[in-house]
């Protein structure tokens, strides 16, 4: 159906859709999308800006708060850059219980986002179970870091907090559970009618057009190209560790529900792994104040996909240049091509789709330091 | 005589029990939503929060009342009474204490009515508020209404067709007469009817007019304070409605057991069926309108007609 | 690893500097004027599908444009080649890898760098009403300049 003319749809920056403010215009033909245009920048607190104004023990606490729901990812990446820019090694320690609370974090975030896909879909209950257990997640990495959102144990040239034999166990303990949880809300995904109509064949991105548009993460995976930061660049521990890539060659929402939640059954395994082989040692060497001139990238797989940051250091004790690209932003030319010819109400769908984080992808502009 | 009647209309079995059951079926349906969902529900007004929906209703009573620049005064601050109105009117005939309160042969057509009526002042509530998100749910829920209004109308005469009558009433003592309820002598029609009960109460996985990840509240987006509590109210008593239809149509109405009131015997069936409603609800995701329409006219309609006309043939009934 | 070093000496008209200072990272830097014929042979050789970002920096009297590619979602390549502040222009690569286009976008919103021939080089980022040729990444804006800007000018 066409009505040869078309129809300007604004969406955000304020929708019950949309959990930060964002704002993509939408031109419709009926009822199908046939032209789309971001305009992001709401969330911009200057944050690239502000790395150049401050120490880089200070920016650690920056870093950490370019998001809420992957406060690690950030925080683990400007640790890498930064010691990559020195150079500095760190203890074995260390890096496992970096990575035990990156694998937490990914699955705290991957449940969120599923738990948010069902709710979109309007599958209500199954938001409301998932979200139950990421509570229970949250309060382990309180209980690991004493934080529930910013979780501060990462510090550059190690980690700030041990985890104890008894927390280990605890944890554990609470993996067992969580897998099985985890593949029961699977079941309830592939076979639930309601949800397989509203997901299947919703959203597609052709492999070719995922490549092409360079997204990342989840995303990419779902359309069937195996890559993943942890395996093709393993940095932490995760060289030393056993673990599957997943892919789904579905290239629809669905296929990112199925990957994501296969994700989290592959993380508890690794927390699993990790505990059991953690070596012991002390978990910190102190760092040097000023860095001399010097450039570093780290990359970090964040739940959301593949985070770059770039460094650049001048001599001083403040960097010349820190540029962050979270994922969000690499997903966004893919999720703009996706929504082309979708029905208007599989658009939040779709959006949800690749796990967008705005106040991650928008960083720079205005700091309110000094007022 | 008079105060008979009045006593009739206003206090029992009128408006001030069918008030009270309203909120009690929406303290039930949100309890049992809530535990399906491992959630807790209302806990702190009154025991268990069985209070909770009067305290809502009344504190969005004291709510500021806001209305929009652009939208049509009159239909826009009309719609709400109307809206509760109507299925407190359908509750008048559905046989709650074993006789309704009105009772005539036909008093079925005159529910069909008044349900297409429910779903027209919807689209008129939409309509009239003029905000982007209330015209695409006026327009969901009208194109709703045209899927799910015939199976529902079929639903409906089924078990009349059996009972040789149009009345609520004597349908109910039909199958208190021939002790066999139309839920095993007509299933389809069992089902087809809480089917389109759900579409027509707007609820998941028929709840699109007011989808609320897509379009905000839908036709309700611009309704706050009063308008809105009268429209709660009328939502509550359309619960109230289409579980008390169900148990009367499908599941013998009241039948009097022993020494137990025929009233109780209603409601207990009513709260079973407002149950399995709500753990529909709970097990479903969203339709897509489009996927809702063409399942409506592509699965349920035939299915009915395949039961009257396995009624007409002489089977269930 | 090795290989795609070796690989690069066929490129050692254009190239300025190469450094490889760890596993999985390479940092290349190259002449400005070739800069698109450049990567657009490199891309076709190397197979340089994935584009992880672009970075600018300002650098006084230049301003440096860092491409960074993904060889094989593995090898980190960033390619860096550098404009004067008084006129920065690069020809876009979004013809090459499409999913350059909002990376390009910002870079032009925060650093004021023209990306010759991009399909849509409006505003991205940056406010509505946001004065043309502020560029809140340049080093000649301070964070108290730039919050006056923000308020409009008080």
């Amino acid at each position: 159906m066409s009505y040869g003319t078309t129809i300007k749809v604004p969406f955000g920056p304020q929708h019950p859709a949309l959990k930060e403010p964002e704002y993509f215009l939408f031109e419709v033909d009926g009822d199908i999308v046939v032209k789309v245009t971001p305009r992001i920048g709401y969330v911009h607190r200057g944050v690239e800006k502000a790395f150049e104004q401050e120490t880089y023990l200070h920016n650690l606490y920056l870093a950490e708060r370019i998001c809420g729901i992957c406060s690690h990812a950030h925080s683990t990446c400007y640790t890498q850059t930064v010691e990559g820019l020195v150079p500095l090694e760190i203890p074995p320690r260390a890096v496992y219980i970096r990575l035990i609370m990156a694998e937490l974090e990914r699955l705290h975030s991957h449940s969120l986002w599923v738990g948010i896909a069902a709710h979109e879909a309007g599958f209500d209950t199954l938001f409301m179970y998932l979200w139950r257990d990421r509570e229970m997640i949250m309060d382990l990495m309180e209980e690991i870091s004493g934080n529930r959102v910013t979780h501060a144990i990462n510090t550059i040239g190690g980690v700030r907090r041990d985890i104890t034999g008894e927390q280990a166990t605890k944890i554990k303990k609470f993996m067992d559970k969580f897998e099985g949880n985890v593949k029961e809300y699977m079941k309830v995904l592939e076979t639930e009618q309601t949800f397989l109509k509203r997901t299947k064949d919703v959203g597609i991105l052709k492999p070719r057009d995922a490549i092409a548009l360079c997204a990342v993460g989840p995303t990419l995976r779902a359309s069937g190209i195996k890559s993943d930061v942890r395996a093709d660049d393993p940095y932490l521990a995760y060289g030393e560790i056993p673990f599957n890539v997943i892919t789904h060659d579905g290239c629809d929402i669905y296929a990112r529900t199925i990957v994501r939640c296969e994700e989290m059954i592959e993380s508890a395994n690794i927390i699993k792994y990790a505990l059991d082989h953690m070596p012991e040692g002390k978990i910190k060497v102190p760092p040097p104040r000023t860095i001399a001139p010097n450039e570093s990238v780290g990359r970090v797989e964040a739940p959301r996909g593949e985070l770059i940051h770039y460094a650049r250091s001048n001599g001083t004790n403040k960097p010349e240049r820190y540029k962050v690209r979270a994922p969000t932003l690499g997903n966004l030319a893919s999720v703009c091509q996706t929504l082309i010819g979708a029905h208007v109400a599989d658009i939040p769908l779709i959006l949800a789709g690749i796990d967008p984080c705005f106040s991650c992808m928008d960083r720079v502009i205005i700091t309110k330091k000094g007022e | 005589m008079v105060l008979h009647e009045i006593f009739g209309v206003f206090v029992y079995p009128g408006m001030a029990l069918l008030f009270g059951l309203a909120f009690l079926y929406e303290w039930i349906d949100r309890k049992f939503f809530a535990r399906v969902q491992n959630r807790i529900g209302p806990l702190y007004t009154g025991p268990s929060g069985i209070l909770q929906p009067v305290a809502d209703f009344l504190k969005l009573l004291s709510k500021e009342d806001i209305v929009p620049e652009s939208c049509e005064k009159p239909i826009f601050s009309v719609i709400p009474i109307v809206y509760a109105t109507l299925p407190l009117i359908a509750l008048f005939v559905i046989p709650i204490t074993g006789s309704a309160l009105i009772s005539f042969e036909g008093d079925i057509i005159f529910l069909m009515f008044i349900s297409a009526l429910i779903t027209l002042s919807v689209f008129l509530a939409g309509w009239s508020s003029a905000g982007s998100f209330s015209r695409i749910g006026s327009i969901r829920s009208a194109l709703q209404m045209l899927s799910y209004e015939i199976p529902f109308g079929l639903a409906l005469i089924g078990p009349a067709i059996s009972a040789h009558s149009l009345s609520l009433t004597k349908i109910a003592q039909w199958q208190a007469a021939n002790s066999s309820w139309f839920l095993w002598l007509q299933p389809i029609g069992f089902a087809v009817v809480l089917i389109s009960l759900l579409a027509e109460l707007e609820l998941v996985p028929f709840d699109i007019p007011e989808a609320e990840t897509e379009i905000v509240a839908g036709w309700l987006t611009e309704y706050g304070g009063r308008r809105l509590a009268l429209f709660r109210l009328g939502k509550d008593l359309e619960l109230v409605m289409a579980s008390t239809l169900v148990a009367s149509l499908y599941l013998g109405g009241a039948q009097p057991l022993f020494f137990i009131p025929p009233v109780l015997i209603l409601i207990i069936k009513s709260v079973v069926v407002l149950l399995l409603i709500s753990f529909v609800r709970a097990l479903f995701a969203r339709f897509r309108i489009d996927q809702m329409t063409s399942g409506m006219w592509t699965y349920l309609l035939p299915l009915m007609i395949v039961q009257i006309l396995l009624v007409q043939l002489g089977i269930g009934g | 690893m090795d290989e795609l070093m070796k690989k690069f000496e066929n490129y050692k008209e254009d190239i300025l500097e190469i450094k490889r200072p760890k596993d999985r990272r390479i940092f290349v830097r190259i002449k400005t004027d070739n800069f698109k014929k450049f990567l657009s042979r490199l891309i076709e050789d190397l197979d340089l599908r994935h584009l992880s970002t672009i970075t600018g920096v300002d650098m006084g009297q230049e301003m440096e444009v860092l491409y960074h590619f993904s060889y094989k979602y593995s090898v980190e390549i960033t390619i860096g080649v550098k404009v004067p502040k008084s006129s920065p222009k690069v020809p876009t690569i979004t013809d090459l890898i499409p999913g350059s286009i909002f990376y390009e976008q910002e870079i032009h919103d925060l650093l004021g760098i023209v990306f010759e021939g991009h399909p849509n080089p409006g505003p991205l980022i940056v406010p509505e009403g946001w004065p043309e040729g502020v560029y809140p990444l340049r080093k000649e804006y301070t964070v108290q300049e730039l919050n006056r800007i923000a308020r409009g000018g008080k």
